[in-house]
């Protein structure tokens, strides 16, 4: 456990820093509304020991009741249409939908039209859009970290920054 | 009564059709089985004019066989009570194309999401029977998925799994496409099992033209399915670890993984490996430099592996919590069809690698523990020994330079025929039935597909706060299973 423990230091010192470390927090809330796992994996992958999200104030939520972002992927199917407005609408105010990767932003979307309810767009005001097929847990981060200095769509200040 | 009308039983994929009438269908599948083919999935398809047409896939290492009949009254007879392994298949082409299969009763809607919920799940009764109803979102970063836990207390006596949230209907998009435009959509069925899903969709293309792939093609592909398995099996340690909240362990291995997906990216511009497998050529080639430079990455990442694997073996409250937790027999594992790491933790020897001539896997053994206990600790263990395997496998892989492959004439054209691989996560079937130059059906079972309904049967009797753990072991994707 010790030797574990300390290769994880090392690891992490050995990781280069961004140097821009501004105030402020964002939690956030993922939803997969149809994507092929990808953009998962690399939303997870950027909370790893080489990017660690965390360090700039990005938490991943289990609720949509305590995020500040809902994050999502995927085509959006019509399966996932309905939870997913379920999960927008019992989110505080103010809040940001952010559209992760070229499904959830309407590129290249493969699949049946009878199964897709269609883009994001039309379902939900999308503020953010972070595209990639799938986007780099380097992207995502850079993305969500600018998300915290950045002015809502309604073009006040998002209110978000604590 | 059986037809084969496409009997080269030297091209490998190209599949014998045994075609019935619908009341024959039962006692085909059941001739098959009996003679020791092993089901790899059962499936309908529309037909233009008629009746929907069912399909059902046999193998035996080195040949496939098609059952097809006409559902002409939309009624065949259940295989399930023979063949366990067919029960979600055959609930899918009731849902999807109104089949009833006489004899499996209650045939419970699966991909129907508007049956009451009286329909879709089990009845359990008694004194403080309860359940728990979790998803399709999920707290964590997961993909969509509902599960419904009937349990007394914290033991949980059935599940129901209702899965396909993601359907995309990637399989009717495809059908039309022409063949090389279809792979795009086996594709982005997965992004974990991306590299098996379109090397079994390349397959099955290349055995109904009647190709060969070389020995370059057969090696780059070995190459990038093993590269595949890497990065996924160091995923599902740090993701197991995750299960029981042991931190350490999963950020050790999530760095692990994120230095395998960057030396996918490295060589072939992609982390998740896409666009690197066509049909009828390879997509990727590396030279003397590229490849030793892939060399030295891989015994760095296993150096570390082993070294992080070894201080796991030291932290007991992490061994004791993933010994006995929902093992599954050997006899079970046979029974429900169960495929992959989960199926060789039981001690089933079963790896389609062993018999896969289009790919380069000579002198390959499957890796079974001698402690195949079945439970948590087992498929973990299971993904150690394989993890051990694949990176020997690639160093010698990669001792020399990966040149662009391409495929040979080697036998005449078929109109069906059937790739199969083994992903990260078991054996996956692609079935392909041509129409001319174009798709005229897609049909891919997943190894996943396959263990979803074994994951549920593996966790009754268990704990539901285990069940992250237990799901986590099995590591299944939703995303191939939905398509």
């Amino acid at each position: 456990m010790f030797v574990l423990l300390n290769h994880l230091q090392r690891l992490r010192r050995d990781t280069p820093r961004a140097p821009d470390r501004r105030r402020g927090s964002l939690a956030v809330r993922h939803v997969d509304a149809g994507s092929c796992n990808g953009c998962e994996h690399e939303l997870t992958a950027a909370t790893n020991p080489f990017y660690d999200l965390q360090q700039y104030g990005l938490n991943i939520v289990a609720s949509p009741r305590h995020a500040d972002v809902l994050l999502i992927t995927g085509a959006i199917t019509t399966r996932m249409a309905g939870p997913l407005r379920t999960a927008y609408e019992s989110m505080p105010e103010p809040r940001l939908v952010a559209a992760l990767g070229d499904c959830a932003l309407g590129c290249n979307l493969l699949g049946d039209q009878a199964e897709l309810a269609g883009p994001l767009e039309t379902i939900l005001p999308v503020d953010l859009r972070i595209p990639g097929c799938p986007p780099t847990p380097k992207a995502i981060a850079e993305a969500l970290t600018a998300a915290l200095h950045r002015p809502s769509s309604s073009g006040h200040s998002s209110g978000l920054i604590r | 009564m059986s037809t084969p009308h496409s009997a080269s039983g030297h091209m490998p994929g190209a599949a014998e059709i045994t075609a019935v009438p619908a009341g024959a269908w039962r006692q085909a599948c059941l001739d098959a089985n009996a003679r020791g083919e092993r089901f790899g999935g059962l499936f309908a398809r529309r037909s233009a004019s008629g009746p929907a047409q069912l399909r059902a896939v046999f193998s035996t290492p080195g040949s496939e066989r098609l059952i097809t009949c006409d559902a002409t009254e939309r009624t065949v007879e259940t295989i399930v009570d023979t063949i366990p392994a067919a029960g979600w298949d055959e609930r899918e082409a009731h849902d999807l194309h109104g089949i009833n299969f006489t004899g499996h009763e209650p045939l419970r809607p699966l991909l129907d999401h508007h049956a009451p919920l009286a329909a879709w799940t089990v009845p359990t009764v008694g004194d403080d029977v309860h359940q728990v109803a979790v998803g399709p979102i999920h707290a964590g970063v997961i993909e969509s998925g509902h599960f419904r836990f009937h349990v007394v207390g914290e033991l949980i006596l059935h599940l129901d799994v209702r899965l396909f949230y993601k359907r995309r209907g990637l399989e009717t998009a495809a059908t039309g496409r022409s063949l090389g435009e279809g792979i795009a959509y086996a594709q982005r069925a997965c992004a974990a099992c991306a590299v098996t899903n379109t090397v079994a969709y390349a397959q099955a293309c290349e055995a109904a033209l009647g190709l060969e792939p070389d020995d370059h093609l057969r090696r780059a592909r070995t190459v990038l399915l093993e590269l595949e398995r890497v990065y996924n099996h160091l995923n599902d340690i740090s993701a197991i670890c995750a299960g029981v909240g042991f931190a350490a362990g999963v950020m050790a291995y999530a760095a692990l993984k994120e230095r395998a997906q960057r030396l996918n990216e490295r060589l072939a511009w992609h982390r998740f490996l896409f666009d690197t497998v066509a049909v009828g050529r390879s997509a990727i080639s590396l030279d003397s430099r590229e490849a030793a430079d892939a060399r030295r990455e891989l015994a760095a990442i296993r150096r570390e592996h082993e070294a992080v694997w070894r201080q796991l073996g030291f932290v007991t409250s992490l061994q004791q919590r993933l010994e006995g937790v929902a093992a599954l027999s050997a006899a079970d594992a046979e029974r429900f069809g169960a495929v992959g790491p989960a199926a060789r933790a039981s001690g089933l020897p079963h790896d389609h690698r062993l018999h896969s001539p289009r790919l380069h896997y000579g002198g390959f053994t499957a890796a079974v523990s001698d402690v195949a206990s079945g439970d948590v600790a087992a498929r973990t263990n299971q993904r150690a020994l394989e993890l051990r395997q694949s990176l020997e496998l690639l160093d010698e892989l990669l001792t020399r330079p990966l040149e662009h492959g391409t495929v040979r004439r080697r036998g005449g054209e078929t109109r069906t025929a059937v790739g199969r691989v083994e992903s990260p996560r078991g054996v996956t079937v692609c079935v392909i039935e041509r129409e001319g130059d174009r798709l005229g059906a897609l049909h891919l079972r997943t190894g996943s597909y396959a263990n979803w309904p074994v994951l549920a049967h593996t966790v009754v009797g268990e704990l539901m706060p285990d069940f992250p753990l237990i799901n986590k072991s099995f590591e299944l994707c939703y995303a191939c299973t939905d398509r």
